[in-house]
């Protein structure tokens, strides 16, 4: 090989190197590999194998939620899903009441719990795309209903039981050492990725996302799958719901509440663009996991409640700013 | 007296795409210099290395015999060099006149936006093009609802702003029909008077010979040659640029009287539709033609579905039909190209692949993508008329303009349509492309397709429509067939004499 053509070889692989770097996968990847790492030298233990699973576990939780604001961010049209706590919220506590303690309820309460979310989120679509509310009105307004709705329900009174069985399921493990809320979340990223990319509905989330007029213009029914994304959110939050109060035992009205803003980070640090269009949920279950790394490394170093929230909010602009410098290119 | 510009040994890599492999242009003051190629040959990516929009990997820029550096698009601003964008730098949803100073807007004495001289200087900025626009462009009218001929004369007017002494002209023509083209032309003779000097950039080779004082043409990266206009001729060119370019295949002869019409059209009205009557037989290929804006692309827009239809009757082999929405057109195998590809188009951060899948996953009603089988599929329509790119995966973003045209020309061609309605979708591509592209057409409607054709370029009409319906104000003023399809006839009836 001549010299000239091993430059250009190696030059070649330098700059697939740097274009490999910039993907947000792959900066979510190292970032949870350093966050372990500080985890590790801050309090030994904190990589081990059980600890992971627990902190994956927790970021299962937070993948399903966000896999719904996933799709809705995706589909564009400033679409976002501030209702997903309240959603979570709510499908604990319907799943509480429907199994109250009973492993035979388990099913039903799947079922009643994602349905009542879905229904919930297709009204949250139509307001968006028929009456065209803004969706941060229109899912901030769907919060305050479901938690007055909660709180008439409930009274405020924590109600429902979680099954034995559905809390063995997610707390405990059942091959490998591994909880079964793993495999479930296992597969989800592989729903989520095949439909993203091996459907014709997936690739009319991306379009509608990317250009809702040239969306329409090969005849893609835009709307509706604006309206379709807020259903499957709901559905999304509802089912992990069933999985919180699983994992927590039973539920109270705001047991939701804190998955709200990390559920748009974790899709945000993945690298899916808040304009639409570009993305996927790969980056999303990276940016969840990196998310949970976060808060549990802040937590072993005993800082105060202050302090952790101001390194966490400035690692999260810090990243968001390194998010933003990407897109914008010289025009 | 040294050079407005010159540029020597200039390179560009896009990762592993060597898009400009040797670069060199010498253009004098006062003077128009065409950049001539086949489309993917590197025009745009040397017009935005000059105009500091991308850095080169090498080689060297000199202006007025001085070497430069750019580093954005303000620092050659500074230097006197604006450049009209080929996909346009408007912003859609803000007004003319903010689109034209953006982030230039004159202010005044406490530094707050001078609004009353932004609209009195782009008042002044629009009157150049008055003769052929009138009082149709408002400087506080959004550029969203501006036809594409009229964003593309913002986009000249932004550049003219900003004063320059260099401009370049990346296609700027090619949505402009031939009166804008004209009023354009007399503004570029003026600008060289006053010794400013233009790089013109256009697959129109007969604009080319009326304006251009020298040519560059270039080929795959590379100048090849440069030429005194004066000193050559159309074919020389064109060998220079692409080689040899297919004649326009006439329509073959057929008995018209046995075909029942494929599309007909009764007395059909909207807001801008005015009772047109057509009709068009399978293997027909009809012209809408007549000054750009009067019907044509709201007649092709309104038969997609795409804008309300109010009154009258479409016929689609001889059943009445209601399309409402362009669903309801795919599904009735229609196909609609638009030529305005940035907002009607393009899935832009999408790869190659999905932008020509998205009609046929519709009109097939995919559930599945089933990639493996449909890339092959898709890659052979493309590849029908020249379209030239790396790899399926590669985001549509990275093509040149005439390439990604074609990716949405294709993307139609692939769903089989029966009736194919084009919006002067030529717009970018070159000349051998379009040959290519309109040998394709005449073949698809020998074999039962029925086509309307609109386009703001006259030849193209003239060239490969068996007839034309003039258009004036929303109706159809005229239909030219046989000996009168001429661009007497044409220009004629357009201004409404007929
Ligand atoms: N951002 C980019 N990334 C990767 N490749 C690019 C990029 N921009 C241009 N290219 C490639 O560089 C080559 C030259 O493109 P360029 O846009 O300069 O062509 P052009 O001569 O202007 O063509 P056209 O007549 O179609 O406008 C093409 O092969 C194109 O695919
Ligand atoms: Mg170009």
């Amino acid at each position: 090989m001549s010299e000239t053509s091993s430059n250009m070889n190696s030059e070649n692989a330098r700059l697939r190197l740097a274009a490999i770097l910039r993907e947000p996968v792959v900066l979510a990847l190292f970032a949870i590999i350093i966050l372990l790492g500080i985890g590790e030298a801050v309090s030994p233990g904190f990589a081990r194998g059980d600890q992971i699973i627990k902190l994956l576990t927790v970021a299962a939780l937070l993948g399903f939620a966000a896999a719904g604001q996933n799709l809705v961010v995706l589909a564009g049209g400033e679409g976002i899903d501030l209702s997903v706590g309240a959603m979570i919220s709510l499908g604990a506590v319907i799943a509480g009441n429907v199994m109250d303690g009973s492993n035979g309820g388990i099913i039903p309460a799947v079922i009643v719990a994602s349905g009542v979310t879905f229904l919930i989120g297709m009204v949250n679509g139509l307001g968006v795309n028929l009456i065209r509310i803004p969706p941060l009105v229109m899912t901030l307004g769907m919060t305050s209903v479901i938690q007055g709705g909660l709180v008439v329900f409930s009274r405020g009174i924590p109600s429902g039981n979680a099954a034995p069985a559905l809390m063995n399921f997610i707390n405990q493990p059942v091959v490998f050492g591994i909880p079964g809320i793993l495999f479930i979340w296992l597969v989800l990223i592989i729903g989520m990725v095949f439909m993203l990319r091996a459907t014709a509905f997936g690739l009319s989330i991306y379009a509608v996302g990317a250009n809702p007029q040239a969306a329409r213009l090969v005849g893609l029914p835009v709307k509706a799958i604006r309206t379709i994304v807020f259903g499957l959110s709901g559905a999304l939050a509802g089912l992990t719901g069933v999985f919180v109060i699983g994992y927590t035992g039973n539920s109270f009205i705001s047991v939701g509440d804190q998955y709200m803003l990390p559920s748009i980070i974790a899709v945000v640090i993945g690298g899916t663009s808040l304009a639409g269009g570009s993305g996927g949920y790969i980056g999303t279950v990276a940016g969840a996991i990196a998310l949970i790394l976060l808060q549990s490394v802040l937590t072993t170093l005993h800082l105060e409640f202050w302090g952790r929230q101001l390194i966490f909010g400035g690692t999260l602009l810090l990243l968001l700013m390194f998010y933003g410098r990407q897109k914008s290119a010289r025009i | 007296m040294s050079p407005a510009i010159t540029v020597r040994d200039l390179t560009k890599r896009f990762d592993k795409v060597h898009a400009l492999t040797d670069g060199r242009l010498t253009v004098e003051r006062g003077e128009i210099h065409a950049l001539l190629g086949a489309n993917g040959c590197g025009k745009s990516t040397l017009s935005k290395i000059v105009a500091g929009a991308y850095a080169p990997t090498s080689g060297t820029v000199l202006i007025d015999g001085k070497e430069v550096s750019f580093r954005s698009p303000r620092d050659a601003e500074q230097m006197g060099i604006a450049l009209f964008y080929q996909e346009l730098s408007l912003i859609p949803k803000m007004s003319v006149e903010a689109n034209i100073f953006l982030r230039r807007e004159p202010r005044n004495g406490l530094g707050f936006i001078d609004r009353d001289r932004m609209r009195a200087e782009t008042l002044k900025l629009l009157e150049m093009f008055k003769e052929a626009v009138g009082d149709d462009i408002r400087p506080d009218a959004l550029v969203a609802d501006l036809t594409p001929g009229q964003r593309q004369i913002v986009e000249i007017l932004k550049v003219y702003a900003k004063e320059p002494r260099i401009v370049i002209m990346d296609e700027a023509t090619a949505a402009l029909d031939g009166r804008q083209v004209k009023v354009f032309f007399d503004i570029l003779r003026k600008k060289r008077e006053e010794g400013v000097s233009t790089i013109f950039i256009s697959h129109r080779l007969d604009e080319v010979f009326e304006i251009c004082d020298h040519a560059t043409i270039m080929r795959n990266g590379a100048v090849v040659a440069e030429t005194t206009i004066a000193d050559t001729t159309p074919e020389h060119v064109v060998h220079m640029m692409v080689g040899d370019v297919k004649k326009a295949p006439k329509r073959q002869l057929r008995d018209e009287d046995d075909k029942a019409p494929l599309l007909k059209l009764d007395a059909v009205g909207s807001a801008q539709l005015d009772n047109v009557s057509l009709s068009v037989a399978p293997g027909e290929i009809v012209g809408l033609g007549g000054l750009q804006g009067q019907g044509q692309s709201t007649l092709l827009r309104s038969l997609f579905g795409a804008l309300p239809i109010t009154s009258g009757e479409v016929l689609l082999n001889n059943e009445p039909v209601s399309i409402r929405k362009p669903a309801d057109a795919v599904h009735r195998k229609i196909a609609y190209v638009s030529g305005d590809r940035g907002p009607d188009a393009a899935l832009p951060g999408r790869s190659i692949f999905e932008n020509l899948a998205a009609a046929i996953l519709v009109s097939e009603r995919r559930k599945l993508v089933r990639a493996k089988e449909l890339q092959p599929q898709l890659a052979g329509v493309a590849s029908a008329f020249k379209t030239k790119y790396a790899r399926m995966t590669d985001a549509i973003g990275t093509l040149s303009g005439g390439n990604q045209q074609k990716i949405f020309i294709a993307r139609w061609l692939a769903t089989n349509p029966q009736l194919i309605l084009l919006d002067d979708p030529t717009k970018g591509i070159d000349l051998a492309a379009k040959a290519d592209l309109f040998a394709l057409i005449r073949g698809l409607a020998d074999s039962g397709v029925a086509v309307l054709l609109y386009s703001s370029e006259e030849s193209e009409l003239l060239d490969n429509c068996d007839r034309i319906a003039v258009f004036n104000d929303g109706a159809i003023v005229t239909e030219l067939s046989g000996a009168e399809m001429d661009s007497f006839h044409l220009t004629r009836a357009a201004y409404g004499e007929a």
